[in-house]
């Protein structure tokens, strides 16, 4: 089985199942889909609210392909989209540009400090990126009460950013497009550029890379950072493009949604847009199932599991021919 | 015990086994021997029923077990774990139970292994190679398949396999035996298969033919004889590391590695530290380069693949899909082309060179390191791995090759030197490491 073809069945089985599971519950499949749909590309308002969901989900994603192909477990998408939109924030009255270099530049910094646990105590990174997704959201938490609380003080809210990404259609931010570049740009270093090489060497073979020549703890790090980076600027573009403000429940699991992301795309940063767009959709169309069915919107989260699941299944069913 | 009739495996265009016909009786020790890539693996891979044969029929008389020459072990689990693992079905267990049970099965195979608490990545490969083997033997097949056994271990544990395998054959166990090494072949095999491009050549008892006749058989042209030392070196030179596996051989590979980043290394482990097997052949070579274009490395792997003979669909497969005499030659195509492109290496690599050994240094600044550079190769492989160092050094290039094979030390040596826990002999004409070699690697002053 082709790598194409289990993921396009893994998202179409996971909409299926997801229709048939709501079955049980009374409901009817075919309603469903057809809300679904409808309500997530069956319009061009309904196209922008799905773009909308894509844009983070897109740079979570490639955060996610980036460490992955080097080998190096970053779930910690979550916390470096919250301290890439606090710094984009922070930085937002110098502009659109200087404000989301700084989101990148928190999101690589956070995600090397756990790095940094590893190269100095072995920790892994699968353990700190966690933990240091609880330490964002209670930094989060805290900012949104204390520090940069509005100033009205009415909500647990900051003020509006003081830079806006400039509107590209009605109700679409250029954001779009920035995703979509780095998308290019994350294919580009992977497949044209030695770092890439490298990294993706690493990343297959950590003992290999080191007999040819490859400083593999720094190789390692540095693919942190860059995965981090991204992370920070979907924090970032999500702060500056859709919400404005920051609030205590601002990331929204884009951070981990990022994994299935990348997951369904087969690690391949340019069918990242497609499954961005897949999970997007989905996202958007549970939200309008919570609406007009009274189904709770987790199903969207439903749907993100059973993609995993499933692509784990074709990949051993791959493996063992 | 095994009857292949018309066997035939296709992996993409390439016809691994082509129409092969083969019955291994109980209690026989049959050889299957022929160059890398000439279909053995893949045949014995379907007598096991590893593989599905795409046409032919495979009738099979109890469990037949294939012994990989790539390990199979969880390296974070100890010796006993690993075991353990094989055992079928549901069971309770302590650390203790399966640790007993571990030295049972070790000792009712006949292989002396110790320590079953240590955890296989301290192993050494010989040390891998022997659990594998007790693993394959604790599960009493009918028929024992052994991919390349003996590349890894020393000649005394050569030995020990051997009286291994005949007392299974004596206990009605049908012995299937591949290898390239003809010598053991002729020791152990009562029957020699020979295998070319995915077909039986030749068959026949093993009393009723000679080494000659069946490297003839398997490169279909009479094998080079060895040829004499070159002469008209310049500064070049070959120093052979010999010994016993596990006294420090990887440790100063390792060493070397890291000390000097400037040489052409050839690790001992090529699928595990040459080989990343996921990647093209075109990007395997680019691994060390300063930039990464892809036209060009295809272009340049296209010249390494006519170079060194590699044998491959084009510069973009998988390194991983090719037979491991083909990866070395990748990897030898990468290490190798890069001392050539940078004549200043020596004056990068003019540190002297401490040992892994407190006291002795190495008599050399070597610019190649090559550590078993043809273990598992086939006759025709290590012929080119040769002449490739050879030709290196008659080019001036100062060699160490750290090597457990004997034959190969003594036949491309300038200079030999026996490792012993971890401490260098004194430099050696090969005429002096001659008389004392087995003294020294045996540690008797």
């Amino acid at each position: 089985m082709s790598r194409l073809l289990s993921a396009v069945l893994a998202a179409v089985a996971a909409v299926l199942l997801l229709a048939a599971t709501a079955a049980l519950f009374g409901h009817s499949p075919l309603a469903l889909l057809s809300i679904l749909v409808r309500s997530s590309v069956g319009s061009r308002f309904a196209i922008e609210g799905t773009l909308l969901k894509s844009v983070p989900l897109l740079l979570t994603g490639l955060s996610v392909v980036i460490a992955f192909r080097a080998g190096v477990w970053n779930i910690g998408g979550e916390g470096q989209f919250i301290v890439g939109a606090l710094a984009a924030l922070a930085a937002s009255r110098f502009g659109v540009v200087a404000s989301l270099l700084a989101a990148m530049l928190a999101g690589a910094a956070w995600a090397s400090i756990a790095s940094a646990m590893r190269l100095w105590r072995n920790a892994p990174e699968v353990l700190t990126t966690i933990l240091l997704n609880f330490t964002a959201i209670h930094l989060l938490g805290w900012s949104v009460n204390g520090p940069l609380r509005e100033r009205a003080a009415q909500y647990p809210q900051t003020d509006l950013a003081a830079a806006a990404l400039p509107p590209l259609a009605s109700g679409i931010h250029s954001g779009v497009l920035l995703a979509l570049a780095a998308s290019v740009a994350t294919w580009w270093m992977l497949y044209r550029t030695m770092e890439g090489l490298r990294l993706r060497a690493t990343g297959f073979n950590p003992f290999a890379a080191r007999w040819a020549g490859i400083r593999v703890g720094s190789q390692l790090a540095r693919a942190m950072a860059i995965s981090g980076a991204v992370a920070g600027l979907a924090g970032g573009i999500e702060l500056l493009g859709v919400t404005h403000r920051l609030f205590e429940r601002f990331a929204a699991g884009y951070g981990y949604s990022g994994i299935a992301v990348a997951l369904l795309a087969q690690l391949h940063p340019l069918a990242t847009i497609a499954s961005a767009f897949f999970f997007g959709a989905l996202v958007t169309g549970a939200g309008e199932l919570q609406r007009t069915a009274d189904i709770s919107a987790g199903v969207a989260t439903f749907g993100q599991a059973v993609v995993i699941l499933l692509l784990i299944v074709f990949d051993h069913v791959r493996s063992t021919r | 015990m095994i009857h292949l009739a018309h066997v035939t495996k296709t992996f993409g265009a390439t016809r691994a086994v082509d129409d092969v016909s083969l019955a291994i009786a109980r209690g026989e020790i049959v050889a299957l021997v022929g160059e890398n890539g000439a279909g053995k693996t893949t045949l014995m891979r379907v007598a096991a029923g590893e593989l599905a044969a795409d046409a032919g029929t495979l009738a099979r008389e109890g469990r037949a077990e294939l012994v990989h020459q790539h390990f199979m072990l969880v390296n974070e689990l100890t010796i006993a774990e690993n075991l353990a693992l094989t055992h079928p079905g549901f069971r309770f267990t302590t650390r203790r139970g399966i640790e007993r049970e571990a030295e049972a099965a070790i000792a009712a195979s006949g292989i002396e292994l110790r320590g079953v608490a240590r955890r296989v990545a301290e192993l050494s490969v010989g040390e891998r190679s022997k659990l594998e083997l007790i693993k394959a033997i604790a599960r009493r097949p009918a028929t024992l398949i052994l991919d390349e056994p003996t590349s890894v271990l020393t000649p005394a544990e050569t030995e020990e396999l051997f009286r291994v395998m005949r007392r299974l054959a004596g206990e009605g166990t049908a012995v299937v035996f591949i290898s390239h090494k003809l010598p053991e072949v002729f020791a152990v095999a009562q029957r020699i298969v020979v295998m070319r491009n995915g077909r039986v050549v030749a068959e026949s008892m093993a009393q009723d033919t000679n080494a000659q006749s069946l490297a003839n058989a398997m490169v279909d042209r009479a094998t080079a004889q060895p040829r004499d030392r070159a002469t008209g070196r310049a500064g070049g030179e070959i120093v052979a590391i010999v010994g016993v596996a596990g006294n420090g051989q990887t440790e100063l590979a390792a060493r070397l590695r890291d000390e000097q980043p400037g040489a052409a290394h050839i690790p001992e482990d090529r699928t595990r530290d040459g080989i990343v097997a996921e990647l093209t052949i075109a990007e395997n070579l680019a691994l060390r380069n300063a930039r990464w274009r892809p036209r060009e490395a295809r272009a340049h792997a296209e010249r390494m693949i006519a170079r060194y003979s590699i044998r491959a669909r084009g510069p973009l497969q998988r390194a991983g899909d090719l037979s491991g005499g083909n990866q070395q030659k990748v990897i030898l195509a990468r290490e190798l082309e890069r001392t050539r492109c940078h004549p200043e290496r020596s004056e990068e690599a003019s540190r002297p060179t401490r040992a892994p050994g407190p006291s002795l240094t190495l008599g050399m600044t070597p610019q190649i390191v090559a550590a078993e550079p043809t273990r598992g190769l086939d006759i025709e492989a290590t012929r080119f791995v040769h002449e490739q160092l050879r030709a290196e050094a008659a080019n001036g290039a100062s060699i160490l090759l750290i090597t457990s094979d004997l034959d190969e030390a003594f036949a491309l040596a300038d200079a030999i030197q026996v490792i012993y826990r971890g401490r260098l002999s004194e430099r050696l004409t090969p005429a002096e490491a001659a008389e004392q070699i087995g003294r020294l690697m045996a540690g008797v002053a």
